[in-house]
């Protein structure tokens, strides 16, 4: 069954090979920028990471004018906006973004205000509202979770309302993504393993959507394909660069498909746990992906079915509702096997989420831009109670 | 040349429409709930109307431009009457930017449900107060 309606854009050129970072020559000649802003954070600098890429990009005779390296984990408007005027100070005419989400969202918005100025919240919060183009953007990934470097997407926090902001535009969708495993070779086991889950949300959430599309679809089948035949030996050592290389490709395939299909009520209620009580965002969305899978159930076992050959559920028959609850148990036995590892925690509890503090992430799930696209009404008081659950 | 005769029309047409909606308690309430200021920006025919929700009773603003709004709604005159119709997918509209929301994009979503009596209405309103012509079967 085709949708009435779809629409697929994928103008980010995307190259992928352990080591490619140290040599960019060939990728780079194809952007038109000279002089870049570096946009990165402590710890990628740390593990040299980010010297690793200076070197590349200066055999590709580019030139870093700037660099802005204080992306914190959740990064926050003011931080874009300092970046952004650092990239003006310095005159770049480019980013090139180092890290995980956070980095290469700052980038992303710092340059929508570098090209288009005005303010991020009064000008470009909603939908349709950024219009191109903006300057070249180099995405270089070192954590294999948000997919960033192919989506439309910036999530940036608002210290203000407790929120995060989700900008959304074609605009936003890099000109070069690099992926490079060597660079996600020395992220710890629990970063692995949230980061990991956080695409295979995507990919589900992707997989269930009403937005859903055949290219979405296949995409998203391979994103959760190779996550699932990868996690656990990356998890389990940090330098099977297939095993890593895998991870990263399958972000950028769960990327693309969440950023045309839309994430749903997974994801809202990680918002908002983010937003309230600092929830890193791949592990809340590892605790809750069961369970606002069971939620949106009634509405999408049919389709959720259709990946327990993908997801090689222990399933027995055609029905579609016991094969739907074979996926979720399969994704439970996964999360379950990470925990036994040390890699992630099960329960909201251990992750400083307060029994009272419920209520007010279900009142915020609902209001979260996610519940648009989540295939079943999101009401507060029915996630509430698969928050309790995920106590 | 757009579906509408004038922009006049257009502008009273829809005013009036607003103003009906805010005179239903059922819709009024929710939308006097959010607190939002919404403006309408149409083209084909050019006209901008502010939905005012922040104080007790709806306010209806024809031509008003100076409002700083909480949500900024651009699309054209004639999508947004099928909208009225209920003939519009917003999902489908806003990714094909037949139709852009600027400001908390979710707090509008919220008010689908609450608006949705106002589909079946909108032609009623339309055969009552002669603009039968503009009626989409």
């Amino acid at each position: 069954m085709l949708p009435d309606f779809f629409e697929f854009r994928m103008p980010t050129r995307v190259v992928y090979g352990p080591g490619l970072t140290s040599d960019l020559q060939a990728e780079l000649a194809q952007v038109p920028a000279v002089r870049y802003l570096a946009v990165s954070d402590a710890t990628v600098v740390r593990l040299g990471l980010l010297d690793r890429v200076m070197g590349g990009m200066a055999t590709a005779g580019c030139e870093v004018v700037g660099r802005f390296l204080d992306v914190p984990p959740n990064s926050e408007l003011g931080v874009v906006e300092a970046c952004a005027a650092l990239a003006a100070a310095c005159g770049a005419e480019a980013f090139v973004a180092v890290g995980g989400g956070s980095v290469i969202d700052t980038a992303k918005m710092a340059a929508v205000l570098l090209a288009l100025g005005g303010d991020l919240v009064d000008d470009y919060s909603g939908s349709g509202t950024i219009d191109g183009p903006l300057r070249p953007l180099v995405a270089i990934p070192t954590t294999a979770g948000t997919g960033s470097e192919v989506t439309s997407v910036a999530v940036i926090y608002d210290a203000d309302s407790h929120t995060k902001l989700a900008f959304s535009s074609p605009s936003l969708m890099p000109d070069l993504a690099v992926l490079d495993p060597d660079l996600t070779s020395s992220l710890p086991p629990g970063l692995t393993a949230s980061t990991a889950m956080d695409a295979l949300t995507h990919a589900v959430e992707a997989w269930v959507s009403p937005q859903a599309s055949p290219i979405t679809d296949a995409l998203a089948a391979k994103a959760i394909d190779l996550i699932l035949g990868c996690v656990e030996r990356a998890v389990r050592a940090g330098d099977d660069l297939e095993a890593r290389g895998g991870l990263l490709v399958a972000s950028s395939l769960a990327g693309m498909a969440f950023s045309h299909a839309m994430v749903g009520c997974v994801h809202g209620m990680a918002h908002a746990a983010g937003g309230l009580y600092g929830v890193p965002h791949g592990v809340a969305n590892a605790i809750l992906l069961p369970y606002g899978l069971e939620y949106n159930l009634p509405e999408t076992h049919v389709k959720l079915a259709a990946l327990a050959l993908v997801m090689q559920a222990d399933t027995t028959g055609p029905a579609t509702l016991p094969a739907a609850e074979a996926v979720i148990a399969a994704i439970r036995a996964l999360t379950g096997r990470l925990h036994d590892l040390g890699a992630l925690p099960l329960r909201l509890r251990d992750v400083g989420v307060p029994a009272d503090g419920l209520p007010d992430i279900a009142a915020a799930t609902v209001m979260d831009g996610t519940s648009f696209y989540n295939p079943r009404e999101v009401v507060a008081e029915d996630i509430l109670a698969q928050l309790e659950r995920a106590f | 040349m757009g579906l509408f005769k004038s922009s006049e029309e257009f502008e009273e047409m829809l005013s009036g429409f607003f103003r009906l909606a805010g005179s239903r308690p059922e819709i009024a309430r929710p939308l006097l709930d959010s607190r939002l200021i919404i403006r309408f920006t149409y083209s084909d025919p050019d006209v901008v109307i502010v939905v005012d929700c922040s104080g007790d009773s709806l306010d209806v603003r024809p031509g008003d431009t100076t409002t700083k709004a909480t949500v900024n709604m651009t699309m054209k005159a004639e999508i947004a009457h099928r909208f009225w119709f209920g003939k519009v997918n917003l999902m489908q509209a806003l990714t094909r930017r037949q139709m852009t929301a600027k400001g908390p994009v979710p707090k509008i979503l919220q008010l689908l449900p609450a608006i949705k009596p106002l589909y079946a209405i909108y032609p009623e309103y339309l055969r009552e107060n002669g603009y039968a012509d503009y009626i989409v079967s």
